[in-house]
């Protein structure tokens, strides 16, 4: 009798101590290690070494997949898990790394919006002082440059506090670029129109 | 027997001892593991994660394994007869990354062209563009858009320097767009140049201005905005012609005052005034605004299209000053000194003036406007 039920219990024994258990808590922890280097940036600004990260975790999915598929007692999860703790770990470094390119481009972009403010209020000072010279047209166009510069630069904060950088700097530099440029353009009209003025005596008035 | 028997157990062990001598610990070639870490490095630099996503993650994931392969069988023995499979693996690996190499260049040179073809053909739409607006005098229409349009295509440009071209090439589409929006603008303010029976009307008012000269034996003048020139007629014929100035806004119908348009209509000289009267040198006012000009504002005031608080205006002239270095006009029209010299001589209080968009559908603002549409289509 007893040997009956040894033979019929060894079995069932062997199973309920083979059979490993897939590590659903540590998926589930490197899933968020990842999904935190993701949000703090990091196919922005660490673009390969995140491709890396997610080949990681996804690597050890695989392998915990190819597990489920083999019969219950002959599962081993243990190399699924060192590449689950490798991610994690790695997503920490990702993290970090990111977090130190990401402050870099913000800094970058604010030095560059910093530069478009100077470029802008520079040119906005020259229009004010523009007088009215012979091309009225022109004058109306560059004030309207003027002002659109100035408006463009909300845009380059927006794209600050999206924490697009990238975006933030190119617009600042074409705005400073450009400020420049409408700056020595008024800078040049005045110089003309006052060397005309001194060559031709007094100006003629605004009509209605 | 038992001297056979020893030999045979000595034979055993010093075969067992050479092949254990033999036999070693199972290791990648540090050669080739170099040249896959050199590899790795040149594909992040290159970003191949971003120009071929797929291969880069296959030659990724092989490479992951296999490191971590390599730490989990550190001490695994192999015998001198059997072959490396590092060895074979690390073959696989770098051919894997050679090619990810290969199709993330081909990708990002594609990429690049494709955006610089786009971006030279929008910078040059963009220059053409501006050149034309500038020529028909409508600048100050478009407002802050040329701006807004010009800092895009200099972002675009900055994003294909930087590598970045699929931002470089979704920048200037909306760059694109706001040219398409300008030439949409001008098409709804100036589709009057192009207009049939616009031009046929203000041709009739030229008309009835001529054929009063002829019938009253006397002079009246023509302005053409289109062309910018002013015709002056005597008995009914063409006896003289003056390039012209107008408000900087000129070209657009006047709304109000200070929106500097020249105002379309039939006018008479109401007033000449001399040297001395006026800062332009000499001047012929006009009886703007009319009856007709006074019903256009109240109707437009009524119906909200201009700004509550706007006045009409008034004193537009035909005035000398086009040659001094500081003159202006807010909506006049305005002559070389030696042209309203002879216009002054030849016209009196009471002479018709008439201004005109353009005498034909042909003028050089619908031509641009049609120039800027068949672009906008290309």
């Amino acid at each position: 009798m007893r040997r009956m039920l040894a033979l019929i219990l060894s079995p069932v024994l062997l199973v309920a101590v083979g059979c490993a258990k897939a590590p659903t808590e540590k998926v589930a922890a490197a899933e968020k290690a990842v999904g935190e280097a993701r949000m703090a940036g990091a196919p922005q600004y660490l673009g390969e070494d995140f491709a890396k990260l997610e080949s990681l975790l996804n690597g050890a999915k695989s392998e915990i997949a190819a597990q489920q598929g083999k019969v219950a007692f002959l599962r081993d999860y243990a190399k699924a898990e060192q590449g689950l703790v490798a991610a994690q770990s790695e997503a920490v470094r990702v993290i970090a790394e990111a977090g130190k390119k990401k402050e870099e481009a913000k800094s970058a972009a604010v030095q560059a919006q910093q530069a478009a403010q100077a470029a802008v209020k520079t040119a906005q000072e020259l229009v004010a002082q523009a007088p009215v010279g012979k091309d009225r047209a022109s004058l109306e166009a560059i004030k309207a440059d003027a002002d659109g510069l100035n408006g463009s630069l909300a845009e380059v904060q927006a794209a600050i506090d999206k924490e697009d950088y990238l975006a933030a700097q190119a617009k600042a530099t074409a705005i400073q670029e450009k400020g420049q440029a409408v700056a020595t353009e008024i800078q040049t009209a005045i110089d003309k129109i006052n060397a005309a003025k001194g060559a031709k005596g007094k100006p003629a008035k605004t009509k209605k | 027997m038992g001297v056979s028997l020893t030999m045979s157990l000595r034979v055993c062990l010093v075969v067992l001892l050479s092949l254990g001598g033999a036999g070693c610990l199972q290791k990648a070639p540090p050669d080739m593991l170099a040249a896959i870490e050199a590899l790795d490095r040149q594909l992040v630099e290159t970003r191949a994660a971003e120009f071929a996503p797929e291969e880069y993650a296959r030659f990724v994931k092989h490479w992951l394994t296999f490191k971590a392969r390599l730490q989990a069988d550190e001490d695994v023995i192999r015998w001198p007869w059997e072959v490396n499979p590092l060895v074979a693996d690390l073959r696989r690996i770098e051919e894997e990354g050679t090619s990810a190499g290969q199709a993330a260049a081909q990708a990002r040179e594609s990429q690049r062209q494709e955006a610089e073809t786009r971006l030279a053909v929008l910078e040059q739409r963009a220059r053409s563009f501006s050149t034309r607006v500038n020529e028909m005098g409508s600048r100050v229409v478009l407002g802050q858009k040329p701006i807004e349009t010009e800092l895009l295509v200099k972002q675009a440009r900055s994003y294909l320097d930087q590598g970045f071209y699929v931002r470089a090439i979704q920048t200037g589409q909306e760059a694109a767009r706001l040219i398409d929006g300008q030439a949409a603008i001008l098409s709804t303010e100036l589709g009057r140049y192009a207009d049939e029976r616009s031009v046929d009307l203000w041709r009739q008012m030229v008309k009835r201005t001529a054929d009063w000269s002829r019938s009253h034996r006397a002079a009246a003048i023509v302005v053409n905005k289109a062309d910018r020139r002013l015709t002056l007629y005597r008995n009914g014929k063409v006896v003289a012609a003056y390039p012209v100035r107008l408000g900087y806004n000129g070209i657009l119908e006047k709304r109000y005052q200070g929106d500097g348009a020249t105002p379309e209509g039939m006018y008479r000289v109401v007033r000449k005034r001399e040297r001395g009267q006026t800062s332009f040198y000499k001047a012929l006012l006009l009886d703007y605004p009319n009856s007709e000009d006074q019903q256009r504002f109240q109707k437009a005031r009524s119906a909200g299209a201009i700004p509550a608080e706007a006045f009409i205006g008034g004193q537009i002239e035909i005035h000398g000053g086009a040659d001094l270095p500081m003159s202006q006009t807010l909506g006049c029209v305005m002559l070389a000194d030696r042209h309203i010299d002879a216009l002054f001589r030849s016209v009196e209080v009471g002479t018709p003036v008439t201004i005109v968009g353009a005498v034909n559908v042909t003028n050089s603002i619908a031509m641009t406007l049609a120039e800027l549409e068949q672009s906008e289509e290309g």
